[in-house]
């Protein structure tokens, strides 16, 4: 496999199996991520690509495989699990809430309550509502959003890529080392798609391991740094990106590495 | 996304909408147009057309005015408690069953002797219990709300009827008629006014200051005096008419009180953000790690205590419980005519407890202007239909794009 010089592995998983009933959908996957580094994961329809990203989120649990994180044994059993170790997904659709701004939005679940009111259950709180926003502003800031104007804007009027761009400011913003992004660009026009793009190659710079799962080429291979190939549930193989072209690609994607045998795979 | 070179007519109302007074423009231009057509509009016409020898003020004197705020209590009461319900994007019908049932035991208790505060209490614990129980079934067991709630409605205005078997009961018990007796002196009203409108500037003042000093964007001067403004002068002139007819009742202080406590709940603490966001977008709260369940069935906890809370200052307005004022009459249909009226979207997500207020003013305005026309219970009716047809209608236009994208 190529990539075996890439920088140390921040999130690895070995050997992951699942099955669906009789589909055996991954058939021991071997993946990893590190940080500061776009990995992007392809494949085509039914390869494995959303199973295996919903095993490393924690919302499906692998028959068998181990994860290291930072080369420690860890589990991941739940989403709460994935998140408490750092690891957030972007889902396709989102899940913003459009009657609520931004700032609410990217604190939803975490929202900062004013001190010395402990008195009170933590659900009945005054919330600390400029805290929010402050904190809103260094996520965005942070992403270098620059087409959104206020924080303050409701969800439900802005634009498909600034909603992107806030779904993925929220996953970066939960303390997390590892963001997933499921086909982040796949309902985008041209302009949105490049902001995305921008936000994604920011996340690089701030130290964060970043999954990316698109099928979009063009976009692979402007942001990533590797690509990985899964084929029927497998690893194909993991390209570094500068080293290979889309073509390349789409071959590994489509007839494995070698026509002759990827069938016996 | 179009290019919004222009704007058109109907972009201006939306952006109007989306700010935080924006809400309250619609139902507020539905209570001047009410108002200015029964307090100006008909008293004019008669005067042009002979009925009447004087420009006769019966609308919009501090009496009917009084009046128009006491009727419209109780249906507020349960508006506010049903905006709750909304914004998770439920529904509550046995609302007005359920302030029924309590009130009916209200009568019943008092009757057996127990005290008036205590009676008080038992019944707003039972009528949380009674919608609790409604919300368990709704998000753990998961039959749309809807349905249970209907089965709330007829169920508990079958228990009404069990409570009380001849379909009235007088109630005379000094503190339940004290809520709607007590009047505050003239002079207190008018302080308590003065502080509260010095506490709402005074809250304004300091956020803005502290936005100022955080470095994060600010309202403008203009907006921010004229809400002080706005609010102000509402709030003092409408102590003013009630002093000049009688006082300010204590019913309405208690009812602007509570409706400010559920007012603040729900916009500024997480247990509120958690209703708009259920509402908004249930899947999302859950991923974030909300308990959807728990969230939902505390909404209807709520809504079950302000129907108790109805139901006592109905007993107490009326002096007496019957079926036909609660359960079997048209307040349901008039505290969700009253919420949607005030722009808290059926939808869920969202929706204010204040404009529940302002909505139950619009649909006693209509009722107390119609009577005093001498207009019968049919043409009500179809006016209240038409209002709120024309509030649900303004509601789907002001909602714009992000409607026709669900």
């Amino acid at each position: 496999m190529v990539g075996r010089s890439a920088p140390p592995a921040h999130l690895a998983v070995r050997g992951i199996h699942k099955r669906f009933g009789g589909v055996h959908a991954l058939k021991g996957v071997d993946f990893e991520v590190a940080r500061g580094e776009v990995m992007a994961l392809v494949g085509d329809n039914g390869a494995g690509k959303s199973t295996l990203m919903k095993v490393l989120a924690g919302a499906l649990t692998a028959d068998e495989g181990q994860f290291f994180l930072d080369d420690r044994p860890v589990g991941v059993n739940s989403p709460n699990d994935a998140a408490a170790l750092g690891i957030q997904i972007v889902y396709q659709d989102l899940a913003l809430c459009e009657n609520l701004d931004v700032a609410a939005n990217l604190s939803l679940g975490t929202e900062p309550v004013k001190p010395g009111w402990g008195f009170l259950p933590r659900l009945l709180r005054p919330l600390d509502e400029l805290e929010m926003e402050v904190r809103a502003r260094s996520a965005i800031d942070r992403l270098e959003v620059r087409t959104l104007q206020s924080v303050r804007a409701k969800v439900g009027g802005l634009s498909g890529g600034q909603r992107q761009a806030i779904a993925i400011a929220r996953a970066v913003g939960a303390q997390s080392t590892v963001v997933m992004l499921d086909e982040p660009t796949a309902a985008l026009g041209v302009a949105q798609t490049r902001q995305v793009l921008e936000v994604v190659k920011r996340m690089r710079e701030t130290g964060h391991a970043v999954v990316y799962i698109s099928h979009n080429m063009r976009d692979i291979f402007e942001v990533s740094d590797r690509i990985c190939v899964l084929r029927h549930g497998s690893n194909v193989a993991t390209y570094r990106t500068a080293d290979t072209n889309p073509d390349e690609i789409v071959v590994a994607m489509t007839r494995g590495l070698d026509p002759s045998t990827s069938d016996a795979a | 996304m179009q290019p919004d070179a222009r704007l058109s007519l109907l972009d201006r109302f939306r952006a109007l909408r989306r700010t935080q007074f924006g809400t309250f423009v619609p139902v507020l231009f539905a209570l001047a147009v009410i108002w200015g057509y029964f307090g100006l509009v008909m008293p004019l016409y008669d005067l042009a057309t002979g009925a009447a020898d004087s420009f006769r003020v019966i609308f919009l004197s501090p009496r009917n005015i009084y009046n128009l705020f006491m009727q419209s209590s109780v249906i507020a009461t349960l508006a506010v408690g049903i905006t709750v319900v909304l914004l998770l994007g439920d529904i509550d019908l046995s609302a007005a069953a359920t302030a029924g049932v309590c009130a009916a035991l209200l009568g019943v208790l008092v009757l057996a002797g127990v005290p008036g505060w205590l009676a008080c209490l038992i019944v707003m614990a039972i009528g949380t219990l009674m919608g609790l129980a409604q919300g368990l079934l709704v998000a753990y067991v998961g039959i749309p709300a809807f349905v249970v709630t209907l089965a709330g409605l007829l169920g508990f205005q079958g228990l009404m009827q069990k409570i009380l078997p001849t379909g009235n009961l007088n109630v005379s018990d000094p503190f339940v008629r004290g809520f709607a007796r007590v009047l505050i002196p003239d002079l207190w009203g008018v302080a308590l006014g003065i502080v509260v409108v010095a506490l709402f500037a005074y809250g304004s003042l300091r956020k803005q200051m502290k936005r100022r000093a955080r470095g994060l964007e600010i309202d403008s001067p203009l907006a921010l005096w004229g809400q002080v403004f706005l609010f102000g002068v509402i709030v003092i002139s409408v102590i003013l008419t009630l002093n000049a007819y009688r006082s300010l009742p204590l019913l309405l202080v208690l009812l602007v009180g509570i409706t400010g406590l559920l007012g603040w709940i729900t916009t500024s603490t997480p247990f509120g953000r958690a209703l708009f966001a259920v509402g908004g977008n249930a899947e999302s709260a859950r991923r974030v790690g909300m308990k959807v369940k728990r969230i939902r069935a505390a909404g209807f906890g709520i809504v079950g205590l302000m129907a108790a809370i109805g139901g006592i200052f109905g007993a107490s307005r009326y002096g007496s419980v019957s079926y036909t004022a609660f359960a079997g009459g048209s307040l349901l249909l008039e505290a969700i005519g009253a919420a949607v009226i005030g722009g808290t979207s059926l939808f869920g997500g969202r929706g204010s407890v204040w404009n529940a207020i302002l909505g139950a003013l619009v649909i006693g305005s209509l009722g107390n202007g119609l009577d005093l026309t001498g207009a019968s219970a049919a043409d009500k009716l179809m006016v209240s239909g038409a209002i709120l047809l024309l509030a649900v209608a303004i509601d789907a236009v002001s909602r714009g794009d992000s409607a026709g994208s669900r």
